[in-house]
């Protein structure tokens, strides 16, 4: 039923030995791939070689076919804020995330995807739109989409742009793989990404105009609130529905 | 090849946005509120409105997101003491100390790393007042609740490090030598019954059902704390082989033997002391067996 799993990097790259027990467990069993969400490559510093050697192991370990990170920014000036925060997009930042993914890519000896963020706030300085700035840094790097498409609706609908013109830029012969989610919606309005229930109807039919486009190794994230695993299932068949 | 950095105005930017996120959330009015008042103006002249809302409201967002998941992450991490204090309490203690220890690595699981030293540093030395239906809780139970929890974090976070085993020749240096405690097992003590208060509130994960602390001890316990593959479990130890072991993390063998035989020597306790070559023997043995210690340092 399940063709492969993620897990995310920084919870094995440290040596508590529990998880890498539990690590060592699923990889006879499943293919894996690595999915970070610390390499903060729009941080005021290129990725620190050091945090770059753990995840190139890490890789080589579970023979990841690939890894991916999120374009965005996690930290700055000595603070680590564990979140992913959006940034400006601008001409002159598609040009330094790209020679920083390109860096990422060589370091970890495979293919490197970016995963578009799901974003609450613009800003005033952004002269491209998102899926400009995107496709940009993906084509100037020589990397690849990691193209969540909740991330997509949630933004498109927080920001007010179509999501259907989003997907239509994307160069689907560089997306690694598809992230589906369920979001949930704040009291003032806004929608954030949660991992924590069925991914809504809107979204499937975005993944389905996706999966025409060409279909692609797909995901589905619930990490938080989780069902049981028969409901996480029955969502995930929804996945082969739409790809079919 | 060496990478540029980021230009100046993105660190500005960032600086701006990270000093806003760290700003705590507000509790003026009973619930935890992101005041946009005092975010920075330069991140402020850039957030843009969007439907319905205003820039200030969308940087909230990210606001709430930041303390809201580090609560969780130390609720989580510190379950005992979350409970006893209630989430509200919890929470402004929390606050508190990530303010003064904001998180600075990539591994969020270090973010709580040094709570309980916290703790310790900048409670009053008087009885904490809780909501009314919890009633006052002693400073020294709170910190032994902390103590008790960051154990369990560090013993679980510990590394698989491979158990000390006597090789030949060491009988001779064991007196000169110090063990050298495993990552992966920890001493604790405890005036209120709290391993069994902590078993309770991991069981009810989910919830934050109050624990009554119960009365005091009438004597202080202590377990050790161990990692059994991905297990923990405790084991209860009598007090002389609690003290051993304390001594024995601190000094060299020999050293531990003659203090705790001093401390007994015209206590009234003879007869205990002694036992205690016997116990120290059996002790020693079954420490090793345990996998108590990671390894026999002598200095050269």
């Amino acid at each position: 039923m399940l063709d492969y799993l993620e897990i995310i990097s920084e919870n094995f790259l440290g040596e508590a030995a529990p998880p890498r027990y539990h690590l060592d467990r699923i990889k006879e069993r499943y293919p894996l791939v690595l999915h970070g969400v610390g390499l903060n490559i729009l941080g005021p510093t290129p990725p620190e070689p050091s945090y770059l050697d753990r995840v190139a192991w890490l890789a080589d370990y579970v023979n990841a076919p690939f890894v991916s990170d999120h374009l965005c920014w996690t930290g700055a000036h000595g603070y680590s804020h564990h979140d992913l925060l959006p940034m400006p997009y601008v001409p002159e930042l598609v040009e330094l995330a790209a020679e920083r993914a390109a860096l990422v890519q060589r370091h970890v000896g495979r293919p490197f995807g970016l995963e578009n963020l799901s974003s609450y706030v613009e800003f005033e300085r952004s002269s491209l739109s998102e899926w400009e700035f995107y496709a940009g840094v993906v084509e100037r790097s020589g990397c690849h989409y990691m193209l969540d498409v909740n991330n997509i609706y949630v933004s498109s609908q927080n920001h007010g742009f179509s999501p259907e013109k989003y997907l239509a830029a994307v160069d689907f012969s560089r997306v690694l793989q598809v992230h589906i989610a369920g979001h949930s919606r704040d009291p003032n309005g806004t929608i954030v990404d949660t991992h924590d229930q069925p991914v809504a109807l809107a979204v499937w039919q975005l993944y389905g105009a996706a999966m025409r486009r060409a279909p692609r190794p797909t995901l589905l994230e619930w990490d938080d609130r989780i069902p049981p695993l028969s409901e996480v299932l029955t969502e995930l068949a929804k996945a082969k529905d739409y790809s079919a | 090849m060496t990478l540029p950095a980021s230009p100046a105005w993105l660190l500005e930017l960032e600086a701006a946005f990270g000093r806003m996120l760290r700003q705590p959330l507000s509790r003026a009015t009973g619930a935890l509120r992101a005041e946009t008042g005092a975010y920075p103006p330069e991140l402020l002249a850039q957030a843009k409105p969007g439907p319905g809302l205003s820039g200030a409201e969308r940087l909230a967002v990210y606001h709430r997101q930041y303390w809201f998941r580090l609560f969780t992450l130390l609720q989580g991490a510190f379950p005992l003491t979350a409970r006893l204090v209630g989430f509200w309490r919890f929470n402004q203690l929390v606050s508190d100390f990530l303010v003064a220890h904001p998180p600075r690595g990539w591994n969020i699981d270090q973010a709580s790393d040094g709570f309980a030293d916290f703790l310790g540093e900048t409670l009053p030395d008087t009885e904490l007042e809780l909501e009314p239906a919890r009633g006052p809780l002693p400073r020294a139970a709170l910190l032994e609740a902390a103590r008790i929890d960051a154990a369990y974090h560090d013993v679980f976070c510990a590394p698989l490090v491979t158990p000390y085993a006597p090789a030949q020749g060491d009988a001779a240096r064991l007196a000169q030598g110090r063990l050298r405690l495993s990552p992966a097992v920890a001493l604790l003590t405890e005036s209120w019954p709290l391993c069994e208060l902590r078993r309770r509130a991991v069981g009810a994960q989910s919830t934050e059902a109050s624990l009554v602390l119960g009365p005091r001890l009438a004597e202080r316990r202590s377990w050790l704390l161990g990692r059994d593959g991905v297990r923990l479990g405790l084991l209860a130890l009598e007090p002389r082989e609690a003290r051993l072991l304390e001594l024995l993390t601190r000094h060299p063998v020999a050293a531990a033997l003659a203090r705790l035989e001093a401390e007994y020597s015209g206590s009234g306790l003879e007869t205990e002391r002694q036992q205690l070559p016997e116990l120290v023997q059996s002790w020693l043995a079954r420490s090793v067996r345990l996998g108590v210690w990671a390894g026999l340092e002598v200095e050269s």
